[in-house]
């Protein structure tokens, strides 16, 4: 991840990859057959209703005009209007970052959780009962798509044991918490296979590692060892995966979304392609782009303050 | 309704019964209903829906989830009535027209006032309509012959027209023709329909487009108070999650519950499906821009083809009614000695073999992805049509996708329906049968000068026999030449728990008239 170098450098490659996206996401766009005014219309579409439409949307001016407009506005921290909302497209897509966020951060604190002990043991263990056992049940619950889980889910919890809510956000924290709880374990229980996986990997070849045996040999409780070398050194190793899928998770979210229908950018961001709400989906694209860059700086930041050798290369 | 709702997913299905059945009144309750106890009634009814709200602006509305919504915060002039046949009055009490047939005088209702407390007023009226109709892309079209809108007085509004048009009281029954305060919209702009005042049985108290919207009932509503005081919207997209919140009995009604859960439904105690019928036809356009298609024996053939039957029974689960007319079924002037054409393969060669295709020829079927009973429509068209020679390659698009595909006129077949926004027969007829209406007759690019003529007469006639035998002529035509082929008509779909009393859907998608009466007990 250090490949980037320094983080001034960094920040004009982050400029350069939203500026590329910008581009790629209008033209992609409009390349899309059908247009705002078709989805719209639908079965009463009429050429002259169309042309109506186009033309109080701006979209009768010509192309480069229209992706000009959209960057100048850009610059003045506005998206443009939502096509299907009427109201800007900026205040549409903040409405819609909370739940996302909520649940990506939930999932992600919930995926930890399961998979910090789980991984290690394993490791600990390998080839063991436990470790097969939790083995099984990951690719298990790795394989499974995240609509069909989350529906087992609500089938026990909400419908058989009336535990947790089926669908909604809930309002407070505490609501949030409570809301989200069944959709951030769909996402947690597919998550963590990758974590508990790459963590046992880790922790048999650290346990491997000869400085493993030094320490033991210097005396240290075994115990001692475990927390201060196996373990530190094998989350490590986890924490670029941990990152990584992470930013993948954020774009994941879309499902899972709608399984239990959350407010998200997942759900957004299908809708507003169905609609060709152009303004939307370009800047739902953008925030995407824009959080997936933070996670992986994010990453780093973590990885340097865990592993002193990683901030001097980053540093530079 | 212009989009219909997203996916067809819906498709829908519906008992010959409950068609027949007119008004069928949606009182459920037969059979047992499970974990209602009988005793003490609820003050709160909750609805899930498919599809999130678009908006509450009834000009701008294309959703027909939101229009169904919006039906209950505003009032119009008239409104259609619960077998979509007629009108009722609204606000206008009684109204006029003038031997010409160009003047119409509307009496509005003493008293009647938005939930804010303001009075309606004429003007009220005459800015709603004159705002619905010069929105762009809008409905302003079918008010073209309205020459002058006006407020002689308080109480009364006067539509003067530049010719006959026969359609006027249905086109103003629209949802876009809604009464919306003018002093509030004029000073709030857009932001008034974030929490709307209308003179509806409803207010809405919180409004999230996305996951919820509550209503509650309007205390200066001029009817009779709904017997409920608040109805929560959920938005569940979810098919398989809407149907657990129904099981789970945390949701009264749900909207279209998936064709493969229906019977699922109707065998758990206490729930069960009704069918309310709807304006909806489903049918395949035949592009005439393909040579085959050209020829009227070819499209007869496929009529012959196809057996309807089948396709109501595999698409449908048997709750359709196999097509005839291009009218949706039973609306005013529906022609019922049309009868849909039997299925006769052995004919359908005969005529292929007289059109010059003998062995038949290649075609693709556009269809929307992710419309279930459109996939097992098109995988029989397929396998019917593949009988007398000709080869079907199905084709599937995102829904925007195949309309684009469809309404450019390149598409040989594709799969489409429609439903009608007013109870008159001139919006049908228009898109459908007139290739000068605009859609280039359900973009078939059919066309027939006498049909356009047809059309053109029945919309400025107001004599209803002599209407009646111009849209027999139009329906006889359409039928005959066959631009597309109606396969069938599908009712509007809702999964409804036993303990909810007298819901019910009109053809035109609306329950704003159902919600007034229903009981909802405890459960």
């Amino acid at each position: 991840v250090s490949r980037f170098g320094s983080l001034p450098r960094r920040l004009v490659h982050v400029v350069i990859v939203l500026f590329g996206i910008t581009l790629v996401t209008f033209f992609l766009l409009r390349l899309i057959p059908g247009d705002p005014a078709l989805a719209i219309l639908g079965s009463s579409y009429t050429h002259a209703r169309a042309q109506a439409i186009d033309s109080g949307l701006g979209l009768n001016r010509p192309i480069w005009s229209q992706y000009g407009l959209f960057m100048g506005r850009l610059f003045h921290g506005s998206l443009g209007f939502s096509f299907f909302y009427r109201e800007p497209a900026t205040a549409v897509i903040v409405q819609h970052i909370p739940a996302t966020l909520f649940l990506v951060a939930y999932s992600a604190v919930l995926a930890a959780l399961i998979s910090l002990p789980i991984g290690f043991a394993a490791g600990l263990r390998s080839g063991r009962a436990a470790d097969q056992a939790s083995r099984v049940f990951f690719t298990l619950s790795f394989a499974m798509p995240a609509f069909w889980l989350g529906i087992i889910l609500i089938l026990i919890f909400s419908v058989h044991l009336s535990v947790f809510p089926i669908s909604g956000f809930g309002s407070g924290v505490a609501g949030h918490l409570y809301y989200l709880f069944l959709p951030a374990l769909t996402i947690a229980l597919g998550f963590s296979t990758v974590l508990v996986r790459s963590l046992r990997a880790a922790t048999v070849s650290t346990l491997h590692a000869e400085f493993v045996d030094t320490a033991q040999m210097k005396g240290i409780p075994w115990a001692r060892v475990l927390r201060r070398h196996v373990f530190r050194n094998a989350v490590l190793a986890v924490v670029a995966v941990y990152g990584v899928n992470l930013a993948y998770l954020i774009s994941g979210t879309v499902l899972v979304e709608n399984v239990f229908s959350l407010p998200g950018l997942g759900t957004l961001l299908v809708n507003s392609v169905s609609d060709r709400d152009y303004p939307v989906v370009q800047g739902v694209t953008l925030v995407f782009a824009v959080l997936i860059v933070a996670i992986n700086v994010l990453t780093d930041v973590v990885q340097a303050a865990l592993d002193p050798r990683v901030g001097q290369e980053i540093g530079t | 309704m212009i989009r219909g709702s997203r996916s067809r997913l819906l498709s829908a299905g519906l008992a010959a019964l409950a068609l027949t059945a007119t008004a069928c009144g949606g009182s459920s309750s037969s059979g047992t209903s499970g974990g209602s106890n009988g005793s003490g009634t609820l003050s709160t009814l909750v609805i899930a829906n498919a599809v999130k709200v678009d908006t509450l602006d009834p000009e701008a509305n294309s959703v027909n989830e939101s229009i169904w919504l919006d039906q209950n915060l505003y009032s119009r002039l008239l409104q259609p009535n619960a077998t979509g046949t007629g009108l009722l009055p609204d606000l206008a009490t009684s109204w006029g027209i003038s031997k010409d047939g160009l003047t119409y005088t509307f009496h509005l209702r003493r008293g009647a006032e938005f939930a804010n407390g303001m009075p309606v007023t004429a003007s009220d009226v005459v800015y709603s309509i004159e705002r619905s109709r010069a929105f762009k892309g809008g409905w302003g079209f079918l008010l073209t012959p309205v020459k002058t809108i006006s407020a002689p007085d308080p109480h009364t509004v006067v539509v003067t027209l530049s010719q006959p048009h026969a359609p006027l009281l249905a086109d103003l029954a629209m949802y876009a023709y809604s009464i919306v305060p003018e002093k509030l919209v004029k000073a709030q702009g857009a932001a008034f329909f974030q929490h709307p005042v209308g003179s509806g049985p409803f207010m809405v108290t919180s409004f999230n487009p996305d996951t919820e919207v509550d209503l509650a009932r309007n205390p200066h509503f001029y009817g009779t108070k709904p017997k409920i005081s608040k109805v929560r919207v959920l938005i569940v997209p979810n098919d398989n999650t809407r149907v657990l919140e129904l099981e789970s009995k945390k949701v009264d009604v749900i909207e279209n519950p998936p064709g493969n859960l229906v019977s699922e439904i109707d065998k758990t105690p206490g729930l069960s499906v009704q069918l309310f019928p709807s304006t909806r036809v489903d049918f395949i356009q035949l592009d005439e821009h393909y040579a085959p298609f050209k020829k009227v024996l070819v499209r007869q053939a496929l009529n012959y083809a196809i057996n309807r039957n089948a396709i109501v029974k595999l698409a449908y689960q048997g709750h359709a009614v196999p097509g005839a007319s291009f009218l949706p079924y039973r609306m005013e002037f529906y022609d019922s000695a049309i009868k849909p054409y039997p299925y006769d393969p052995a004919k359908a060669k005969q005529l292929l073999a007289q059109a010059g295709y003998p062995h038949g020829f290649n075609a693709f079927l556009i269809t929307v992805s992710g419309d279930v009973a459109g996939q097992a429509e098109a995988v029989v068209v397929k396998s019917e049509l593949a009988a007398v020679g000709i080869n079907v390659n199905i084709q599937s698009y995102e829904l925007t996708t195949a309309y684009s595909k469809e309404d450019s006129g390149h598409s040989q077949m594709g799969e489409r329906y429609w439903t009608n926004d007013i109870i008159d027969p001139d919006e049908v007829a228009t898109f459908g049968a007139d290739c000068q209406g605009g859609a280039n007759a359900f973009s078939s690019y059919w066309c027939d000068s006498q049909v356009n003529k047809d059309v053109d007469q029945a919309r400025s006639e107001l004599n209803s026999t002599v209407r009646q035998q111009l849209y027999n002529q139009v329906q006889q035509a359409v039928y005959q030449q066959s631009p597309f082929i109606v396969v069938d008509y599908s009712p509007y779909r809702y999964g409804v728990g036993h303990w909810v009393h007298g819901f019910h859907a009109t053809p035109l998608g609306n329950y704003d008239l159902s919600l007034e009466t229903l009981t909802v007990s405890s459960h």
